[in-house]
């Protein structure tokens, strides 16, 4: 009599299908959803950043649009996500959180304010864009290739001096590029 | 006769089941689009022209002698002052040295813009040693007005009205980009 009483209780649980209580799961993603709805920020350019770099807050709230950039650290500059020249860590930087670096003295010419590699870099980013341009269907209303902007983002780090921001622009200019933006982060409001 | 059974017992005792399955697909679509979409930092930026001359330029600046307001930034001080003597020169001693005290420049400033309210360059000169840190807080305070300024007011040429001032000097161009100091 037993028996039959628990095969009958085992054959129930046989027969019934397992579920899942999804509802505990639903309440974990909704806050997930909720957070990254609240938090969520898109851009309209590519810029990117390199490890290690402490870049300065600012009060703009000018969205920059997409553009060639440096990022200036005090080890080294890059192009373009291509490291173009590493500074020279001078005595009284070891160990100090005031970063101290030198130029490389080959990596400057006319009279120290023109920087070598960045400016090739810059040429080769103009003769390649001009290039494009040409064959772009894009026209300006002479029927002509649209000119070249000439627009250089610079994202530096906090430490990085005037002077080699001054370096940099004065490169620039030289290459061609007439319009500097100073990348930093958005202030939370 | 037979009393009717009653329906109630058997409705009740089957609840109604909802099908999450799909909703939970929903979600776990939307989070992967949200995080692959989403910007973890977000990138503003201050504009500034590399500073051009024509002689035309100049002889024409020489005639009408504009404000060409300056901001000379230096290890002890910073100095608001204009070539051609438009505004008188104020002198604002730095917070720390090598540290401007941005809030007293900005006030300055903003007396500054009182007196020429559709004026929107400003020349900056700072030292070779300031760090972009600072060059950025620098530029923060010349451009923007802050919420707790007190309220300025401009005539708008087209419309006769007043309208408030939200921008102080946007347009910043750096002085010395040839210098050596």
């Amino acid at each position: 009599m037993r028996r039959s009483i628990r095969t009958r209780r085992s054959r129930k649980k046989v027969g019934q299908a397992f579920e899942l209580q999804l509802t505990s799961m639903m309440d974990v993603l909704v806050i997930i959803v909720v957070f990254l709805l609240k938090s969520y920020a898109t851009t309209m350019n590519n810029f990117t950043s390199v490890p290690g770099i402490k870049i300065p807050i600012s009060k703009s709230q000018d969205e920059p649009s997409d553009s060639l950039q440096v990022i200036i650290t005090p080890e080294n500059m890059t192009f373009e996500n291509q490291k173009i020249l590493e500074f020279i860590q001078t005595a009284s930087a070891a160990g100090s959180a005031d970063s101290d670096y030198e130029f490389k003295k080959q990596d400057l010419d006319e009279g120290s304010r023109r920087i070598v590699p960045l400016y090739d870099a810059l040429m080769k980013a103009r003769e390649k864009a001009e290039v494009l341009r040409e064959k772009s269907k894009a026209r300006d209303a002479q029927g002509r290739p649209l000119p070249f902007e000439g627009i250089l983002a610079i994202q530096a780090d906090k430490r990085v001096q005037y002077d080699t921001i001054r370096k940099i622009m004065y490169t620039a200019a030289a290459a061609g590029y007439k319009t500097f933006r100073f990348l930093a982060l958005k202030q939370d409001s | 006769m037979l009393k009717r059974p009653t329906s109630r017992r058997k409705s009740s005792s089957e609840g109604i089941v909802l099908n999450l399955v799909p909703i939970l697909d929903t979600m776990v679509t939307l989070i992967g689009f949200l995080l692959y979409t989403t910007a973890f930092f977000s990138l503003v930026s201050i504009e500034s022209p590399f500073p051009t001359a024509s002689t035309e330029e100049v002889q024409q600046k020489l005639k009408e002698k504009p404000l060409q307001l300056t901001l000379t930034l230096r290890d002890t001080e910073a100095e608001i002052w204009s070539p051609f003597e438009k505004i008188k020169s104020r002198t604002i001693p730095n917070a720390s040295p090598g540290k401007p005290d941005i809030v007293k420049i900005h006030s300055e400033l903003l007396d500054v813009k009182k007196d020429f309210p559709n004026e929107t360059k400003v020349v900056i000169v700072p030292t070779a040693g300031m760090t972009y840190d600072i060059l950025i807080s620098v530029m923060d305070g010349i451009r923007g007005v802050d919420p707790t300024d007190p309220p300025l007011f401009t005539k708008n040429l087209a419309t006769g009205n007043d309208e408030p001032v939200k921008i102080l000097f946007p347009e910043v161009i750096f002085g010395n980009l040839l210098g050596d100091t």
